[in-house]
């Protein structure tokens, strides 16, 4: 068996492990979808136009509850383990080994998220079952479409967490930093509400940054919004932006090494 | 196989000031510091030697076994450990070597230690007879074959020390650094990884360098002892002639039946101890015959031996400097 598959499975056991932490976990996204229905529900019930910020209503609940299924689809969570394992000298097994940390990281949050889809897709696939009889026209290649930007987001986001992890390689105590960024990110990447609200300026910025394309990009492919055009577009993005990251976690990695070896472990 | 060279390592830190106004003043300005936790340290090691590496807290010992692993650069000076340079960290000189440190873990914690066992099969491709083999045989000898599926972190230190010996050694390393591998172990668990290294050092050939705080330990194992003090090496030889350098003093202890004043004593040799009955002298080895002889005739003597100085004392004498290697 490859080391990969061994990591990829180990991460699956792992998640496993820790049963409480996992529903916990899930049952943590039901909260603000709470929220934001009944926030949503409120402010359409006092507002004249059928659509406020160009949404209808059942589209708002409907990007929400997609919106944050597909964050924690995507969601990292992993930099807080590269932060100790270059605090606490845990890099070190990696290093004496003939193996790859980046891999290493790759495969396990792979192997982490398999329970969390298991649990997820039979939920996503019922709600989008129920919009398309609801009238949203769900074709077989949007579906199609959608899993590919899935797999894309999934891989954005890995590089862009694990870029953001070996920040600890400068930073004395990133910890508190992370958990800023970690929801900072969820909002720009269109993870709490749509972010074409605001129109104009922010969405070509939302456009051009990376962060969208790990929620509200896949999202945007489902419920039909973006036509073909854009989805195309939106591959494109999605594929340089991960190599982008890529280059920026190999040339991070390449840095930090040399310097978590100048100071120890 | 290990051959080092003027190696030295200087680690850089700034200096913090403790209190709110010195947190302030080091946002603006910060005073690096440098420490120099290994100044030149030459040594070589040949092919299946076991040799221990002593030195009090940070002398530098982990330093160097990180060195010698590739965990660190050096800030000056050469390793050549079978034909590579450490920190270039190429995956054939990694197949090779094997580091475990008794304060770190690199088991999964979560994890049966088997599945981490599972893992390094899988990164050192071992095939599967020779994995089960290894396995079996390992966790017998270290007695631990029931304990490979439970969860590392419910596992005692002991335990876990063995688990982290057996993952170390599942790709037959043939350089293994070993730091303080048995640190804080009950002393049955220390002998079973002592009795464990040296079949395994017999056995395979292995070339091994440890460090520990335990005298039984490099006793018991090590033919040669390196010490290092403040980042020097102080003394490279047999560990049995650490006494013969510090002078060939031997140790009297005395049972007497009736009190003797320490100033009669002080007469035959250096007072150690002075009781109501009896007394510890140390005297100088070609001395030994002629005190005892003076003493029997002259004391009430009930009865006596003569040991060797304990290796702790001597080792510590070499860890507070007052004796360099010559």
């Amino acid at each position: 068996m490859s080391s990969g598959r061994c990591v990829f499975l180990m991460g699956v056991e792992q998640a496993l492990e820790y049963r409480v932490s996992f529903f916990l976990s899930m049952l943590s996204a039901v909260f603000p979808i709470i929220i934001q229905t009944t926030m949503w529900n409120y402010l359409y019930r006092h507002s004249d136009a059928a659509a406020v910020f160009g949404y209808q209503q059942g589209e708002i609940l409907l990007y929400t509850l997609l919106a944050t299924i597909v964050s924690q689809l995507v969601g990292a969570g992993f930099e807080g383990e590269i932060n100790s394992d270059i605090k606490m000298g845990g890099l070190n097994k990696y290093l004496i080994r003939p193996m790859d940390y980046k891999g290493y990281r790759f495969f396990r949050f792979l192997g982490q998220k398999v329970p969390r889809v298991m649990v997820i897709a039979p939920v996503m696939a019922v709600m989008i079952g129920a919009a398309f009889w609801q009238g949203l026209p769900v074709s077989a290649g949007r579906v199609l479409a959608f899993l590919c930007s899935l797999v894309l987001a999934l891989f954005l986001n890995f590089s862009i967490f694990y870029c953001i992890g070996l920040l600890a390689f400068w930073l004395t105590d990133v910890d508190k930093l992370f958990g800023t960024i970690s929801i900072v990110l969820t909002v720009v990447s269109g993870g709490v509400f749509p972010l074409d609200i605001f129109g104009g300026l922010v969405e070509k910025l939302v456009n051009l940054l990376p962060f969208g394309y790990t929620t509200q990009f896949p999202v945007n492919i489902i419920n039909g919004r973006f036509g073909w055009g854009r989805v195309g577009a939106g591959f494109a993005f999605q594929i340089g932006w991960i190599l982008v990251f890529a280059c920026l976690g190999e040339a991070m990695w390449r840095r930090g090494i040399r310097r978590y070896a100048a100071v120890g472990g | 196989m290990i051959a080092v060279e003027h190696l030295r390592k200087e680690f850089t830190y700034y200096k913090k000031m403790t209190g709110i106004k010195g947190s302030l003043h080091n946002i603006f300005h910060r005073e690096s510091l440098t420490k120099e936790a290994v100044r030149d340290i030459s040594f070589t090691v040949e092919r299946g030697e076991m040799i221990g590496f002593l030195g009090p807290n940070g002398a530098g010992k982990t330093t160097t076994l990180k060195m010698l692993s590739g965990i660190l650069y050096p800030t000056a000076g050469k390793i050549d450990v079978d034909g590579f340079i450490p920190w270039e960290r190429k995956n054939e000189f990694k197949r090779r070597i094997s580091i475990v440190m008794g304060q770190k873990n690199q088991l999964w914690w979560d994890l049966p230690a088997s599945d981490s066992f599972y893992l390094n099969k899988c990164i050192f491709g071992i095939d599967d007879g020779t994995y089960r083999d290894i396995v079996t045989e390992f966790s017998e000898l270290l007695d631990v074959k029931e304990l490979l599926n439970v969860q590392v972190r419910r596992l005692s230190l002991g335990e876990r020390m063995k688990m982290e010996i057996l993952a170390a050694l599942l790709h037959r390393p043939d350089i293994l650094f070993l730091d303080e591998p048995t640190i804080g172990l009950d002393i049955l668990s220390q002998k079973k990884i002592r009795e464990f290294l040296k079949i395994y050092n017999e056995q395979w050939k292995t070339t091994v360098i440890i460090t520990s705080h335990y005298m039984a330990d490099i006793e018991a194992l090590c033919d040669r002892t390196v010490i290092i003090n403040q980042g020097q090496l102080v003394y490279d030889g047999k560990l049995g002639n650490i006494n013969q350098l510090l002078g060939k003093r031997k140790l009297l202890s005395l049972k007497t039946s009736a009190s003797v004043d320490t100033d009669v004593w002080k007469q035959f040799g250096l007072v150690r101890e002075v009781s109501a009955v009896g007394a510890v002298l140390e005297v100088p080895q070609d001395k030994v015959k002629e005190s005892l002889a003076a003493i029997l005739s002259g004391l009430p003597v009930e009865d006596f031996t003569v040991t060797e100085i304990p290796i702790e004392e001597s080792i510590a004498r070499f860890y507070q400097k007052e004796v360099v290697m010559p």
